[in-house]
């Protein structure tokens, strides 16, 4: 697909003797936002572990932004553009909130952390990013505190900073909402669209009515395959869709 | 209590009292030497979370090093020093590069292997390190006019040395390397995600630890001027680790107290009970299980509880205690 930034062809992944994803192509459009669906352990994790390169693919190739990535190391993905959150919160938990920005937004460039001779404070532009994502995540406020202190809505916002703090092209976001309550829901809603804006964003819900309402893509996936892709009116009104989610999750939606 | 100045000033303040208390310049010097060697274990435990055995390696080396140098060139002590830690480092540097290739128990299993190598490489080469005698009859040289000949002038240069290993360690500690460093300790897995190649981090914690155990190795010989064979044994790695976990890790200044604590223990129960170590043992399984964050740990929740009494800002609120530390 023209204007793909991400794309995968025949990506497979295997757990021993488990096969927990095959044969996914997927294309993701620049500047798109794009959702993936599914019941547990359909692999949509597994498949963001594959594509920022946590685990290595059994089958299959991944090009990012003109390039064969499938090769290269996670920290070095992250170097040409990649990030993620993480469906179960992962932070440095007894750091500083503004510290795990920092730290998040030096990952960019890792081999200037080697500097034992600098003042961690002393690094002006890791420090001013991680300040502005403060700002954008309204955690201003708290920027002092230890990761462990925040509120559960507050760790997931930051987690979804510590993506964007290394300023990727391609923003993966594993459940954002998970756990949140109605209020954190519809703020990281607004947050997920905003991104959008200068990022292309692939993301993992379960939450229907955001996945329908800011969604330009959805890929819905079973069993470690991908089952359909289509417009989010597409999806909902899938026959084969609604029999995988036996009607039950598709309730969250506007429609 | 979390300003590096005011650990500094706390080392500064050992150095400076020792002498008053510690009648023995030897035993004094001991304790400043073994406060380095400790304080770069705490660089790999307490800051990155690697709990190495190849700590003896670094300072058998550093102590043959320096044995070697002086015996058989005509090399100034400085640059005797400086070899000494650049061998320590080199050696970490390939020691940890391997060992890091496998994490958790496999890890210390790996450094504990290499410990028990080159154990036997120092004894069987005797021809080299003097085996089981050490590697004996090395001369202290002095700096140019200095001439460090008695135990308390000796005390003082490696006194120097010390508070400047400190202040460097701090300075590291709270660089931009050093935080990298603890954000991989608290969690490596984000630390790798969000960008750093965590081996080549963690390499470069031995370099710097293998550095300055080099350092400690090498003051140790030029103290009892000989390089025994103990130096590189595996129970010194044993002992460094003890040093540093009593005293607490995640902080400078707590290695500085593991390591007097342990050899000023140890010098007195030694002079009451011909089986001390018994003693001693008995005493680190108490600490071990009533002070599970060393003395440093101990210090700081007594200084907030008096202060709670007081009613002083935040004394006990959770998290102030070494929030920012482990
Ligand atoms: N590290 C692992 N080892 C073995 N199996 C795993 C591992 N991680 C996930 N799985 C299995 O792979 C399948 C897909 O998991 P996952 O990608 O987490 O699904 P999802 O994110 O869609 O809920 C599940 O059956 C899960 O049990
Ligand atoms: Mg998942």
């Amino acid at each position: 697909m023209k204007g793909a930034l991400l794309s995968t062809d025949g990506l497979g992944v295997r757990y021993g003797s488990f096969t927990a994803l095959s044969e996914v192509s997927l294309s993701i459009g620049a500047n798109t936002i794009h959702s993936v669906i599914g019941p547990n352990g359909a692999g949509k994790t597994t498949l963001f572990h594959a594509l920022t390169g946590r685990v290595r693919p059994s089958a299959g190739r991944i090009d990012f932004n003109g390039h064969d990535i499938t090769a290269l190391t996670d920290d070095r993905r992250v170097r040409r553009g990649l990030a993620r959150s993480f469906q179960v919160t992962s932070l440095f938990h007894r750091l500083s909130v503004r510290e795990n920005l920092r730290l998040a937004a030096q990952g960019r460039t890792p081999w200037q952390a080697l500097k034992m001779w600098q003042p961690a404070e002393r690094n002006q532009d890791a420090t001013a990013i991680a300040d502005s994502i403060l700002e954008r995540l309204e955690l201003t406020r708290v920027a002092g505190r230890s990761a462990e202190e925040l509120s559960h809505g507050q760790q997931r916002r930051l987690e979804v900073g510590m993506a964007m703090a290394s300023r990727p092209l391609l923003i993966l976001l594993d459940e954002p909402t998970s756990g949140m309550g109605i209020d954190d829901i519809a703020t990281m809603k607004r947050l997920i669209a905003d991104l959008g804006r200068d990022h292309t964003v692939l993301f993992i819900e379960h939450n229907m009515g955001i996945v329908m309402d800011i969604s330009d893509r959805v890929t819905v996936m079973q069993s470690g395959r991908k089952l359909v892709e289509g417009a989010p009116g597409e999806i909902r009104d899938n026959p084969e869709v609604r029999r995988a989610y036996l009607g039950s999750m598709m309730t969250g939606g506007r429609a | 209590m979390d300003r590096p100045i005011f650990h500094f000033a706390l080392a500064a303040l050992v150095a400076l009292l020792l002498p008053f208390f510690i009648r023995s310049g030897t035993l004094a010097t001991e304790v400043l030497v073994f406060a380095i060697a400790a304080a770069g274990c705490n660089l790999l435990l307490g800051y990155t979370g690697l709990l190495s055995f190849g700590q003896g390696i670094f300072f058998g080396l550093g102590s043959y090093t320096l044995g070697l140098a002086l015996i058989h060139t005509t090399l100034p002590l400085l640059p005797t020093l400086v070899l000494a830690m650049i061998v320590g480092s080199v050696v970490a540097i390939v020691i940890g590069a391997l060992s890091i290739r496998r994490q958790g128990v496999y890890f210390v299993m790996l450094t504990l292997a290499f410990a028990q190598l080159f154990y036997f490489l120092a004894y069987t080469f005797s021809d080299i390190t003097g085996g089981d005698n050490g590697l004996i009859g090395i001369p202290r040289r002095g700096i140019g006019p200095l001439a460090l000949n008695s135990s308390w002038s000796y005390y003082g240069f490696v006194a120097v040395i010390f508070l400047i290993s400190f202040a460097a360690l701090q300075r590291i500690a709270t660089s931009t390397f050093g935080r990298t460093l603890l954000a991989i300790r608290y969690n490596g897995e984000r630390a790798q995600a969000i960008g750093f190649p965590v081996r080549a981090f963690k390499i470069a914690a031995f370099a710097v630890s293998g550095a300055v155990t080099g350092l400690a190795g090498a003051l140790h010989a030029l103290l009892i001027g000989i390089a025994p064979l103990s130096d590189i044994d595996y129970h010194m790695s044993e002992s460094l680790l003890v040093m540093t976990i009593i005293g607490g890790t995640g902080n400078l200044f707590g290695s500085v107290l593991g390591a007097a604590f342990y050899l000023i223990v140890s010098d007195t129960l030694s002079a009451i009970w011909p089986r001390w170590l018994l003693l001693l043992g008995a005493l680190l399984i108490v600490l071990a299980l009533f002070i599970q964050k060393g003395i440093w740990g101990l210090i700081e929740s007594g200084v907030g509880i008096v202060r709670g009494r007081r009613g002083g800002p935040d004394a006990m609120a959770p998290g102030v205690s070494g929030s920012e530390r482990p």
